[in-house]
């Protein structure tokens, strides 16, 4: 058998290669139709899947109060989410759902629409979740690793807003939305400043969405924000929300908002618009009566729409953005225009008939027996409506709108917050053109123009500052996240209104108008508050009123000027701003003075009405001690042979013919008592109601020779039991109707 | 005297001849030998730069998948080898038992599957599994090559069969229709293949079946039967490609599943087209010059298993067009220099088992990379030298040893 390899075969062999190779070259030919031909679109889808941007968001900047507490910060969160498309079988979908509702409290519904997206390679699940969120689902993820969950579940950094305080000057500093980006209040008019500039990282991620090498990585690093330290201090802020909360329990007022300012700088100390609401629930309708209205509503549409509403309503800074006819607190405007221009002394006189006609109008008095012969001293506590229109004409359109103009009523203050309302000329205030006789009339007590609050305060504040009208603002100084000074506010000086002179002309003459005026509610004994208050109708609610308080304290060294307007009191006949506002601002002035330090100084009337301090009778025998404090309601307790500690303490002021418990041994039972009713009083049956139950009494908030004060509020629940001796402090406030 | 030397020497010859019968004398083929090397060394490469971000997530390290590929490499090299210094002769005896040791294994897989994502293609075999169908493969080019070389007068000749059938049949047909010993020995021949593609078809093994079925019909030709039977097997193949193409479902699931995804685009993309897309992408991403070695992105988890029947894609992306061509043409001039071995030797057994094996490395790499492409319907199938595998570089280098011992003997001048 010839086993020679034949021609045949060779030639065959060489045919079958040469169909091998026509086979190649179809492939090759193939390959370059791929990569070369379709190569940029092919490789466009490959990165697509490939590349992943991500943008490194800076952290948000802190906001501190002036002594540097945290009122806003942006704490580490996590966001969660998973990719669909790796979620292969029923069992692990169910294992992914369950864990993510459970441990996240979500809608089971949301979750499973997400996670049955099986094109898709990324569901968002949920952002800002905690870091003990995080971790339950981290350990979550480990326990499944058999069911690959970890290729299914990711999690990404993410930032929180947090507001340690909550609803602390929520209407001031505002909150954020989504991505961190400032919505309202400071967190929206300083959003640049405090959220930084996010990086970005440019990786390529791989099918598990993992980054896969550094190699690929571009990093830009992001820039924190810069944080805010404020000109408000949490206590005064604290102390202006308390006052004003309680305001609305006892008005039952719609809004009571308030300023407090440095009248030498324009800082804002403290500012409020209550009721408030939660900055870490921004959304949710704070104010229960708001919300039971809104749920007794019919159709979802109308419950939305009044929700969105509620909401805005709640997040609204009403003394910055809100705007109001002034009524009588503008007539120190008026006042000083006239003492500035020379038309009037301090004692210039003119003679009220309670009604006067300008043009076809005639202009009442809010007396309706008329005031008289009277000069400032008395037009200004009486507010005498008729006095103020005369003066208005006297000084005449021209001079009225320079000084109207010059207190900044025409132009926003330019405080450093979102919304403040914008004066409109012709609109909001009668532009020089349109400013008849008649329009100069009712301006001229207030009326028919607008302001906003934060306007009148600032004006108002130029008298505490030798006649200077400064910009109101709210940020002290921005400081990079390392506590680096970036910038600092320097208090503005807008420009000098009146003289000096004559801005102490008014101060003296608002500290009547708290001693003996329509102010007398505001009086705080030894820190001479000079004040005015206001009343008028709301333009957008027919019969209510907005009752307002401007003023500052103390009078010969002026430190902080104070507004409190209460919108729509409801307190029939005594919604007036003497008797609604004062009492509020009063209570504002003391506990904001005493925080601050200031000195009270005395008038000698004050002192010899008020008490003398309980001497240091410990060491002395009963009746020894009996002897010294004889004037004093004295009550021995024990058999001991010297007094070894005595209820008030040794140096405490107290009342003259005050309580004071002595106890002459140390296991002696304390002596309490049950508090008295101590309401609707005056000050004498007051006082001897409480020493009669064996307390002392403190009363504050008027002047002591006030004989139309009545008390309105104490210290310690009527009914509760206290320690005999010890002090109750009574407010006060006056009965008369104290229109302005 | 003269004629005791004469004896002696001849004696000695015997002696000598008992294992001289066994042994390739002369030497190898320097030219086939260096493309070779030149081969399994850039498959190499580039199976470590596809494999190490697999073999990180997947496995215990990034070197896990090459290290042992380099062992078994380092084996198959030395097989290769050691089988390059047998001659022919060992070849023939290999040859002769060669199908009944396939089709048992063949069988026996069928019976005691080591399952991989429901496939019996596995066989485990005390510490590792292998596949039989890499065996079926060299063994039916062995049996085929003795056959065709034994039966090559039967194969070229006219002569009437003596079967009583095919007698019967001319009886019956009053001599109009003769059945010739050719045709009668072809049947044969198909009996063979078909038992063959059948087990490796019940083994759910189409890209086996296809590259069974495709060496059969080389192994065919090159032994010499009449041409006009490929040309009814070209136009059966095309009515039957056709078919199945219009009714994809004729086949069973899996597979069906994989000319729908290539016949629509847009089948499926996380799933069933999942991978050929990827590799697309990764194709594309390559361009003309590639991205360069190791640059590759799409081998992060995007193509899977990027170490075995898709490292092309991988390749492509980072040595570009340019780079697949020259491996290609690497791969070509390797197979013409086998072919070239095979026509200078010293046989037809040895020239049918040289061109054979050299057709089976030449199909492998044109189907494979046609499937990367997606020029034809993803079945799974290695590309020799470059897919991550023991079983089958470990048979590869026992076939370039072969090759190469009969290479041996084959006077190629040049």
């Amino acid at each position: 058998m010839n086993k020679r390899v034949t021609k045949e075969l060779k030639s065959r062999s060489l045919i079958a290669f040469g169909i091998l190779c026509l086979a190649l070259v179809v492939v090759i030919g193939n390959l370059f139709w791929v990569s070369v031909i379709h190569g940029e679109e092919y490789k466009l889808k490959a990165e697509r899947q490939q590349l992943s941007d991500t943008v490194l968001t800076a952290r948000r900047g802190c906001i501190y109060d002036s002594n540097m507490k945290v009122l806003a910060q942006s704490a580490s969160a996590y966001l969660v989410y998973i990719n669909p498309s790796k979620i292969l079988s029923d069992e692990q979908k169910k294992l992914v759902v369950d864990g993510l509702v459970d441990i996240l409290e979500l809608d089971e519904e949301t979750v499973e629409a997400k996670a049955s997206k099986e094109n898709s390679s990324y569901e968002k699940i949920i952002g800002q979740i905690n870091q003990n969120k995080r971790d339950q689902l981290r350990e979550y993820i480990s326990d499944h690793s058999k069911e690959k969950l970890n290729e299914i579940i990711g999690i990404d950094a993410d930032t929180k807003r947090y507001y340690p305080l909550d609803s602390f000057a929520s209407t001031v500093i505002g909150f954020t939305g989504s991505g961190d980006t400032g919505l309202s209040g400071l967190e929206l008019y300083y959003n640049e400043d405090l959220t930084g500039s996010s990086g970005r990282s440019i990786s390529a991620k791989n099918a598990r969405a993992q980054t896969m090498e550094s190699d690929y990585e571009q990093l830009f690093e992001p820039t924190d924000g810069y944080s805010l330290v404020l000109t408000i201090d949490e206590v005064i802020q604290y102390y202006l929300e308390q006052q004003l909360g309680q305001a609305i329990e006892e008005t039952g007022a719609k809004y009571a908002y308030g300023i407090v300012m440095d009248v030498e700088t324009g800082a804002i100390l403290g500012m409020s618009t209550m009721p408030d609401y939660n900055l870490n629930a921004p959304y949710k309708i704070a104010t229960n009566s708001v919300l039971e209205a809104i749920n007794e509503l019919e159709t979802d549409e109308e419950k939305a729409q009044a929700t969105s509403d509620a909401q805005f309503a709640q997040w609204r800074n009403r003394a910055v953005s809100d705007s109001f006819e002034p009524g009588s607190t503008f007539k120190l405007f008026v006042a000083a225009a006239g003492l500035e221009e020379g038309l009037i002394t301090d004692q210039s006189t003119y003679t009220c008939t309670s009604a006067l006609q300008i043009a076809n109008y005639t202009y009442h008095c809010y007396h309706s027996t008329a005031h008289g012969v009277q000069s400032l001293h008395q037009a200004l506590p009486n507010s005498c409506n008729t006095f103020f229109i005369t003066l208005g004409q006297n000084l005449g359109k021209d001079k009225f709108f320079k000084y109207f103009e010059a207190f900044g009523f025409t132009q926003k203050t330019g405080i450093d917050l979102p919304a403040e309302a914008s004066p409109v000329e012709n609109t909001t205030y009668h532009g020089l053109s349109k400013l008849g006789k008649v329009q100069l009339a009712s301006s001229s007590f207030g009326q028919s123009f607008q302001i906003t609050p934060i306007q009148l305060v600032t004006a108002v504040a130029s008298f505490a500052n030798e006649g200077k009208l400064m910009t109101p603002y709210l940020v002290a100084k921005v400081v990079d996240s390392e506590g680096n000074l970036i910038s600092e506010t320097t208090p503005t000086v807008k420009r000098q209104v009146v003289s000096k002179s004559t801005a102490d002309t008014i101060a003296s003459l608002m500290e009547e108008v708290v001693i003996s005026g329509t102010a007398k509610n505001a009086y705080v004994s030894g820190y001479h508050v000079c004040g005015k208050t206001g009343t008028s109708d709301k333009l957008t609610s027919e019969g209510q009123v907005l009752a307002s308080f401007v003023g500052f304290a103390p009078k010969d060294n002026p430190k902080i000027a104070v507004l409190i307007t209460i919108d729509e009191p409801q307190v029939y006949g005594a919604s007036t701003g003497g008797s609604a506002a004062a009492p509020v601002a009063g209570r504002v002035f003391e506990t904001i003075l005493q925080y601050m330090n200031v000195d009270p100084e005395y008038e000698d009337s004050e002192s010899s009405a008020s008490s003398a301090s309980v001497p240091n009778l410990v060491g002395k025998t009963p009746a020894e001690a009996k002897n010294a404090v004889s004037n004093y309601s004295v009550h021995i307790v024990g058999e001991g042979e010297e007094v070894v500690s005595q209820v008030p303490a040794p140096g405490q002021a107290i009342e003259k013919g005050g309580v004071i418990v002595l106890y002459t041994s140390d296991d002696a039972e304390r002596l309490t008592g049950e508090v008295p009713d101590l309401s609707g009083l005056t000050v004498s049956d007051a006082k001897r109601i409480a020493i009669s139950a064996g307390f002392n009494i403190k009363i504050t908030g008027l002047t002591q020779s006030s004989n139309d004060a009545i008390s309105y509020k104490q210290s310690v629940e009527a009914g509760s039991k206290a320690e005999l001796g010890s002090s109750l402090t009574v407010y006060f406030k006056s009965t008369d109707a104290l229109a302005d | 005297m003269a004629e005791k030397v004469k004896q002696v020497a001849e004696n000695r010859q015997k002696k000598q001849g008992s294992l001289s019968k066994y042994i390739a004398k002369g030497p190898i083929d320097i030219p086939f030998f260096g493309a070779l090397m030149a081969v399994v060394a850039i498959g190499l490469i580039m199976l470590f730069s596809a494999s190490y971000t697999y073999s990180y997530y997947n496995r215990d390290s990034s070197y896990s998948i090459i290290v042992r590929q380099l062992i078994y490499d380092a084996i198959g090299i030395a097989i290769m080898i050691f089988v390059s210094k047998m001659n022919s002769n060992v070849f023939r005896y290999i040859a002769a038992i060669s199908t009944p040791i396939a089709y048992v294994l063949l069988i026996a897989v069928l019976f005691w599957p080591e399952y991989k994502a429901g496939f019996k293609r596995w066989i485990w075999f005390k510490s590792f599994t292998f596949q039989p169908s890499e065996i079926a493969k060299i063994a039916l080019v062995l049996t085929l090559a003795l056959l065709l070389e034994k039966n090559r007068n039967v194969t070229i000749g006219k002569v009437p069969s003596e079967l009583k059938l095919s007698k019967k049949i001319y009886e019956l047909t009053e001599g109009k229709f003769t059945i010739y010993k050719s045709f009668t020995y072809l049947i044969g021949y198909g009996i063979l293949i078909v038992f063959y593609i059948g087990l490796i078809y019940a083994e759910h093994h189409v890209s086996g079946t296809i590259l069974v079925a495709l060496l059969s019909l080389v192994m065919l030709y090159l032994g010499e039967v009449k041409k006009g039977w490929f040309y009814l097997a070209i136009g059966v193949i095309a009515i039957g490609v056709i078919f199945i193409i219009a009714n994809p479902s004729f086949l069973a699931n899996y597979a069906s599943e994989r000319i729908t995804a290539w016949l629509d685009k847009d089948y499926d993309p996380m799933g069933a087209r999942w991978q050929t897309n990827n590799a697309l992408y990764a194709i594309g991403s390559g361009g003309f010059t590639g991205t360069g070695l190791t640059f590759s992105k799409q081998k992060h988890l995007y193509v899977s298993e990027p170490q075995n029947d898709f490292i092309f894609s991988i390749v492509c992306e980072e040595l570009g067009f340019v780079g697949a061509v020259l491996i290609i043409l690497l791969f070509a001039y390797l197979i013409y220099r086998a072919i070239k071995i095979g026509q200078r030797a010293n046989d037809r057994f040895s020239a049918m088992l040289a061109m054979g094996i050299a057709f089976q490395v030449g199909i492998q790499v044109a189907l494979n990379i046609a499937v990367v492409s997606d020029l034809i319907p993803n079945t799974g199938i290695s590309l020799p030298f470059f897919s991550a595998g023991g079983t089958s570089a470990v048979l590869l280098f026992a076939e370039m040893g072969m090759i190469l011992s009969i290479s041996r003997t084959s006077r190629i001048k040049g």
